[in-house]
């Protein structure tokens, strides 16, 4: 069978815009074709990573024909097929779990699984072009996909939430355009290794306002403090399995952004300090308010925030070290945040407001949902044997080589706030009793399998977490390696 | 001499000009209640924006990119060259166009959701959850 990263971005975005008339034929077949579609870029993931992973080159596509920097290219290497590959198998969960969504509605069910897939395009588009303005259009994609599913259901407040979100992203793409522009009068060329190799010859107050204009525009898609306060209310209002999509998916596209325009693109060596400073805000901030949280959907939320700090400190530190901790935490954010959306949407299933007190008993009428839950909270506070664990204590190490002892302080005194608040609803689901009668909705196996493969991961990483070590070595040597980056997309630069 | 200025003023103002679009959309985005003149104030934003992309690739006196004639002798030698504007802004700009149009219908119809569960398109009364 063939495996090509440029199938990632053309397949979904064929298969979503032909699934209308795919439904004609057969209506069971929009449910179907989703996971066909998944579970083959599952199998792309595989065949490409492993491909790379033994020959410790990128992969490199030119999109018709046209050799960088003219044409569009794509980039797979360790680092971006280690995103793409989380992404990937985190789609075909979703998709798992949301199998049965909407069952007895056509309309919304095609809806669902056609955004499902542009998500997932723009998602992965975002990480592996090589193409600065392409990357522009693949993070519109991924915010177009968003407003939609944000409000997807009526009753709720989910256009209020939606339009919010519209408005910020509208900022955000204006100020990238902006940026790219200001890049592209300056160099004319948009390829990124291309601005990469001649940074230099931009004078520096524009190259100061054009880092300014996009890092803007990137941490708004990564949900950094200050600019996150349209977050919790998407994570809050859209359906639960897109609290998983949003903190798996987009949210790692903006901070894969950052992290490329920081890594590769600029060579600002005050960027990381930047980078480190609002991480730990964010950090700082999001767990404090995520403390004060009644609604469960919502702790949730303002939780990931938190994570998306932590994963912005471990890139600001800037060390191979931090950078294994920076991956670690990322695979750490997916996997459990997209655990803990699949089964707290269960626990709190037909409550209206989504409060933390709905939850309450459902310890003995949702014993496995609860359970799962419960392996969620402790992965993400970081406990052994969980593969949380390994990200913190990773963190942890790499600020001790930094000689951040401060920072160390604060990691640990912030996990003792997420200890507090993620104990409080553990305790409320086995130990208080339910004032409410809420009816309860019993996961179906498809759900429960696709939450339990998550669990399944964490435990596995956990106890063992030399079977994904290698590849977090090759992805950060591959991330902080910037001059093989530009020679691999560029073969022909050093000789001009 | 008197050529240089004009070029050196027509430019200025090409960028004033689309700068000055982006400033006025900003403007209203943040000042505006209604809903739709906030949409439209990003859409007018994003259009000044897209000025200015084309307006960086405009080369003076040239024609339009890919429609360019050369002036040939009689043995086929190259006379004289006409100057086309850069293409790749216009080829972007076209795109940009694309995503503004998609996120202002996007937008548009999340308004008429709005309208029909609150009855009113002013902002400031839409506050179910915590702005």
């Amino acid at each position: 069978m063939v495996a090509d990263p440029i199938l990632y971005v053309a397949l979904p975005l064929l298969t979503a815009f032909l699934l209308p008339i795919i439904g004609k034929i057969n209506k069971e077949l929009i449910r179907i074709v989703p996971g066909l579609l998944f579970a083959f870029l599952v199998y792309n993931s595989i065949a490409l990573f492993s491909k790379v992973s033994a020959t410790h080159t990128p992969i490199i596509v030119e999109i018709a024909g046209w050799a960088p920097p003219i044409g569009i290219n794509l980039v797979y290497s360790s680092f971006t097929g280690f995103i793409a590959t989380i992404i990937s198998v985190l789609a075909l969960l979703v998709w798992a779990y949301s199998y049965k969504f909407k069952k007895l509605e056509f309309d919304n069910s095609l809806k669902y699984f056609v955004l499902l897939m542009l998500v997932t395009a723009g998602s992965i588009g975002v990480i592996l072009t090589g193409d600065l303005f392409n990357q522009f259009v693949f993070l519109e994609i991924v915010a177009l996909s968003s407003y939609p599913l944000v409000a997807f259901y009526r009753g709720r407040n989910g256009a209020e939430a939606s339009f919010k979100y519209l408005l910020v992203g509208g900022f955000a793409s204006l100020s990238i355009l902006l940026g790219i522009v200001l890049i592209y009068s300056q160099l004319g060329t948009l390829n990124m290794a291309d601005i990469a190799a001649h940074i230099d010859e931009m004078p520096r107050n524009i190259k100061i306002v054009s880092f300014t204009l996009l890092f803007l525009g990137f941490a708004i898609e990564a949900e950094m403090f200050p600019l996150n306060g349209w977050a919790p209310d998407t994570y809050s209002q859209a359906p639960g399995p897109i609290g998983a999509v949003f903190a798996g998916m987009t949210a790692k596209a903006g901070i894969y952004a950052l992290i490329r325009m920081i890594y590769t693109i600029f060579d600002f060596s005050g960027a990381f300090e930047i980078l480190l400073i609002m991480g730990v805000i964010t950090l700082v901030v999001s767990e404090g308010i995520a403390l004060r949280q009644e609604n469960l959907k919502r702790m949730l939320a303002y939780s990931s925030l938190g994570q998306m700090g932590l994963l912005m400190i471990a890139f600001g530190i800037n060390t191979k070290t931090a950078v294994i901790a920076g991956m670690l935490i990322l695979f750490n954010h997916a996997v459990i945040k997209s655990l803990l959306f699949l089964s707290s949407s269960f626990l709190v299933y037909n409550s209206k407001d989504k409060l933390i007190k709905d939850a309450y008993g459902m310890g003995k009428k949702l014993p496995l949902t609860a359970i799962l839950f419960g392996i969620g909270a402790f992965a993400i506070v970081g406990l052994p044997p969980f593969s949380g664990f390994w990200g913190k204590l990773y963190l942890l190490m790499a600020s001790a080589d930094a000689n951040l002892l401060g920072l160390i302080a604060l990691i640990l005194a912030v996990s003792v706030i997420e200890i507090v608040y993620y104990f409080r609803v553990v305790n409320g689901v086995y130990f208080k009793k339910s004032k409410t009668e809420i009816e309860v909705h019993k996961p179906r196996w498809n759900a429960s399998l696709a939450m339990i493969i998550l669990a399944a991961a964490i435990i596995v990483v956990g106890i063992y977490p030399n079977i994904i070590y290698d590849y977090l070595v090759n992805a950060a040597d591959t991330l902080l390696d910037k001059a093989s980056y530009i020679s691999h997309v560029l073969p022909n630069l050093a000789s001009n | 001499m008197t050529e240089e200025l004009m070029q050196q003023i027509l430019k200025i103002s090409f960028y004033g000009a689309s700068l000055a679009l982006i400033l006025i959309g900003l403007y209203g985005v943040l000042t505006k209640k209604n809903l739709i003149k906030i949409l439209l104030s990003m859409a007018i934003a994003e259009s000044g924006l897209n000025l200015l992309f084309v307006a960086i690739g405009y080369i003076m006196n040239g024609t339009a990119p890919i429609f360019s004639t050369a002036v040939l002798d009689e043995n086929n030698q190259l006379l004289e060259t006409v100057t086309m504007v850069d293409p790749i802004p216009q080829a972007l700009v076209l795109t940009a166009i694309v995503i503004g149009l998609g996120v202002t219908a996007v937008g548009l119809a999340l308004v008429i959701r709005l309208y029909k569960h609150h009855n009113t398109i002013n902002i400031d009364e839409i506050r179910n959850l915590k702005w």
